[in-house]
């Protein structure tokens, strides 16, 4: 009995339909850098100005990533490990920088030290910006820990850093490496913060290409550049991937026995955690607030609405997209290796660190001939889907990874059709984490503004938008209550992020499911 | 449209070669977009409503705007109340806007592009995406302010200048090929992906050939000279004491201080007379030969340019009026004695050029 979800006929001809648009932008990449010819391009790939950016970027992606890696490790672990009161609560804060644009950390941080800028501001401000991706995604991976294993090395006499490093590192090594694949593709595309402080990057460099010389064959070599980088840097992390244990059962783990309740522990957790609460979260809010305050002109209040509805109304389309695409990639990938899902995989987070101009530009000139789609919101939530993909794929994967394969199985030997065991069986019990994956493209699509500027119907403001015009004017205090409602609006699905599946899911159901299916499996 | 298209490309071969390769990227992705959007089809549906037809009433007309809300929304909602036309504005960055009507090409839904310099202008206009501006429309508008094939009208002037801080020198700089000077060094501020600056370096490459901008360009580098991405920034930069000098338009040091609400220690100086440093580009505006609504878009362009309306403008967004005898800014000299260099503003659409140049030099 091998019944697996590949043997849905229908599904690898769906999958490159559905890969064919994802393409769009990388085809529009080589149309235009094929307006170059192959000296012209080679002259401006060795530039000295190309290495220097290209070095910057690995540089900032470099500091950005293992600071992630040791900062999102150390939280998570000492939040989940140390016995610390309200644990639960502190999680919040640590997530809740999701909802906050990097260009709006990096003006109220500008408010409050003017000469902020280079290469270590923007890595602060980047990892103010992604350090949630590692720390939620290290956490997801402790709750699922086997801990009788560390049960069973304390008993053998394991010290606690042993058991760390023997035990529970070699289980969430592949999270941490997803964490830190994440916040890494975020930093490629990041526009708003590293052209703030000056540094230039792959990307500012693509976008101030792309708008301000006209030259677009040249803009699209650079950009070319920019997907081989992060195809290596995808690549690295599927290496590390690889060489981790994988668990896809899901265990009942009881974390009361392996908490920890040394002071110094606590201490240690409550200072990084609050540290980073205190300037990831309390300064930029404080500075929010007093610009809030201290505006003496009137706010337009109908205007903010109207920006916050469509913001919300085009976000929740483009996260509908995003996971109307998502699911059959996510099938194919959850089954398992093979050279097409590999590569479906690849081509989705390459599509990540796309910088949105890219996008953008590339959906204008494919949506021009599109009428009435051109300009609408429609057209302006798919550029959302595509660039936020990788986020809705992977957390449908991991979510089809949760559907134990005995209860796929059972069901099919009671005669269901394959179909109807998808729809039955396996999307019951995946649907609260594929909600989650939506949830994280509408909350990535809210803050979104390059492709927002260039695709929205002409007229139709969002609160990003109008944080940018304001904000490029200099009037702060004019942008100050559209951030802020930004952030608040925001910060509803970050804190729906933070609570543990058992509240969210239904684990318990799936693990009686599964131990019930595997009784009936068992020969009488 | 296509029957237009092949009268042209028979008159013009290069243009029958470039159109092909445009059929087939057009081509190619319109097998892309039926072969594999089907969720963008069940959109579509829902999307498809208003489309414009061939209509004779007009009833609103769609305008890029390069100019930031703040400054031009009051003058065109007043056009709005007097027309009885509504305006649907999109706005943005001039040189973004210009790279977005490019890439749109002929189906481009704007009627109008109101652009912050003639760069932005002119790369539409060398694209053949404008329509001929009748003599009637802009009439007090001088010659040397409009486009020679009248594709576009100028509608308001801005003079370049160096914003510093007073005391910050002994001796001002009198030209341009001054600030290599190691007393500049790590002090002067710039805005290389601005569409004005860059519009000045045309101009000067036009002026002085391109050796010899490209050396100046590298002397500025070697200076450590800084990069902003917008004047007001320069001029943001000027007064947080950052930088002691800029090159911007003459307008940024009382923009800045009215959106901070306070004085800035930022003040505007010339260059000698004719240097290239004085440069005057303007603020224009040219109607999308793809528009359907050209003679109620002419209106608009009229409104824009009257004697009433340009005054408006230099009293609430302190830019020169381009009708000769209109009062200037409050505290700067007449256009007139500025001591502009005479550059001919359609010589700035060559901004490739510069470009490039930029590219190649590593500011861009």
């Amino acid at each position: 009995m091998n019944f697996r979800l590949e043997k849905i006929k229908a599904l690898p001809i769906l999958v490159a339909l559905l890969l064919g648009l994802v393409l769009i932008p990388f085809i529009y990449l080589l149309f235009r850098a094929g307006e170059k010819s192959i000296p012209e391009a080679v002259d401006l790939l060795l530039r000295a100005k190309t290495l220097e950016v290209l070095a910057t970027t690995t540089a900032l992606l470099a500091l950005v990533v293992i600071i992630n890696v040791l900062l999102g490790t150390l939280i998570a672990t000492g939040l989940h490990f140390v016995r610390i009161p309200y644990s639960r609560a502190l999680i919040i804060p640590t997530v809740l920088p999701l909802a906050i644009p990097s260009y709006v950390f990096t003006y109220t941080w500008m408010a409050l030290i003017p000469a902020l800028s280079g290469l270590w501001a923007a890595a602060f401000i980047l990892v103010l910006t992604t350090l949630p991706y590692m720390i939620l995604a290290v956490l997801i991976s402790l709750r699922q820990l086997d801990s009788g294993l560390i049960e069973v090395a304390r008993s053998l006499g394991l010290t606690k850093p042993a058991i760390f490093f023997r035990v529970v590192l070699p289980q969430i090594r592949s999270s941490i490496s997803a964490g830190a694949l994440l916040s890494g593709l975020y930093v490629m595309s990041d526009y708003g913060a590293v052209s703030l402080l000056r540094v230039d990057t792959l990307t500012v460099t693509i976008a101030n290409m792309f708008k301000s010389s006209y030259d677009r064959g040249a803009a699209a070599v650079i950009s070319l550049l920019l997907v081989l980088a992060s195809l290596i840097f995808v690549s690295a992390d599927q290496l590390i991937k690889g060489r981790s244990i994988s668990d896809n059962a899901s265990k009942r783990s009881s974390v009361k026995n392996t908490r920890l309740s040394s002071p110094s522990l606590r201490v240690a957790t409550l200072t990084l955690t609050l540290t980073y609460a205190l300037l990831s979260v309390l300064i930029p809010f404080s500075v929010l607030i007093s610009r809030f305050i201290g505006n003496p002109n009137p706010i337009d209040y109908q205007r903010l609405l109207a920006a916050a509805t469509s913001t919300i109304l085009v976000s929740a389309i483009g996260a509908v997209m995003a996971l109307a695409i998502a699911i059959p990639l996510a099938i194919l990938t959850a089954q398992g290796p093979g050279r097409f899902a590999q590569f479906s995989e690849r081509v989705i987070l390459v599509g990540h660190a796309l910088p949105g101009v890219v996008i953008g530009l590339a959906l204008v000139s494919l949506g021009v001939h599109l009428g009435a789609l051109y300009q609408s919101i429609f057209l302006l939530a798919f550029a959302y889907a595509l660039l936020f993909l990788a986020k809705a794929v992977a957390a449908t994967t991991q979510a089809l990874q949760l559907v134990p394969p005995v209860l796929r199985e059972v069901a099919a030997t009671l005669g269901k059709n394959r179909t109807s065991v998808t729809a039955s069986v396996v999307f019951p019990i995946a649907l609260p984490s594929i909600g989650l994956g939506a949830l994280l493209v509408f909350l990535t699509a809210m803050k979104e503004l390059p492709a927002t500027i260039m695709l929205r119907p002409t007229g139709m403001d969002t609160l990003a938008t109008q944080i940018w015009s304001y904000a490029s004017i200099s009037r702060f205090n004019d942008a100050a209550p559209y951030a802020l409602l930004l952030v608040l609006i925001a910060a509803i699905p970050t804190f729906l992020l933070t609570l543990p599946p058992a509240e969210r899911g239904n684990q318990a159901e799936i693990d009686s499911m599964s131990s019930t299916a595997q009784k009936m499996r068992e020969p009488v | 449209m296509l029957r237009n298209y092949r009268a042209r490309a028979r008159l013009n071969p290069y243009l029958q070669e470039t159109r092909r390769d445009e059929f087939e990227l057009k081509n190619a992705l319109r097998f892309l977009a039926l072969g594999s959007t089907a969720l963008l089809a069940t959109s579509l549906m829902v999307g498809c409503s208003a489309s414009d037809g061939q209509e004779e009433q007009v009833s609103e007309l769609t305008l890029y705007s390069g100019r930031s809300e703040e400054f031009i929304a009051p003058f065109l909602s007043q056009w709005e109340r007097s027309s009885g036309i509504k305006l649907n504005v999109r706005y943005g960055d001039s040189a973004e806007l210009a790279a977005q009507l490019l890439e749109e090409g002929a189906n481009s839904p704007a009627d109008l592009f109101l652009s912050q310099d003639a760069g932005s202008l002119g790369a539409i206009a060398a694209a053949e995406l404008f329509t001929e501006l009748p003599e009637s429309v802009a009439r007090d508008i001088p010659a040397e302010y409009i486009a020679a094939n009248r594709s576009w009208v100028g509608v308001t002037g801005r003079a370049r200048v160096f914003a510093y801080r007073p005391g910050a020198f002994s001796a001002l700089p009198q030209s341009l090929s001054e600030l290599t000077a190691p007393v500049y060094k790590g002090k002067l501020g710039i805005a290389p992906s601005n569409s004005s600056f860059q519009a000045a370096i045309t101009a000067l490459i036009g002026a002085k050939g391109e050796a010899f901008t490209e050396e100046w360009l590298r002397g500025l580098v070697a200076n450590d000279v800084k990069s902003y991405l917008k004047n007001s920034a320069i001029v943001e930069a000027i007064d947080k004491n950052e930088i002691s000098i800029g090159l911007t338009n003459h307008y940024y040091t009382w923009e800045v201080a009215e959106a901070l609400g306070r004085e800035i220690a930022v003040e505007n100086g010339f260059f000698s007379a004719n240097d290239l440093g004085n440069l005057i580009n303007v603020s224009g505006v040219g109607i999308l030969s793809s528009s359907r609504k050209i003679s109620t878009a002419q209106n608009l362009i009229s409104y824009l340019t009257s004697k009433e309306v340009q005054s408006e403008f230099v009293e609430k967004t302190h830019e020169y009026a381009l009708i000769p005898g209109l009062t200037p800014p409050a505290d700067l000299p007449a256009l007139t004695a500025i001591g502009a260099p005479r550059v001919d503003l359609d010589s700035l659409k060559n901004i490739k050029v510069t470009q490039d140049l930029l590219i190649k030099v590593g500011l861009l």
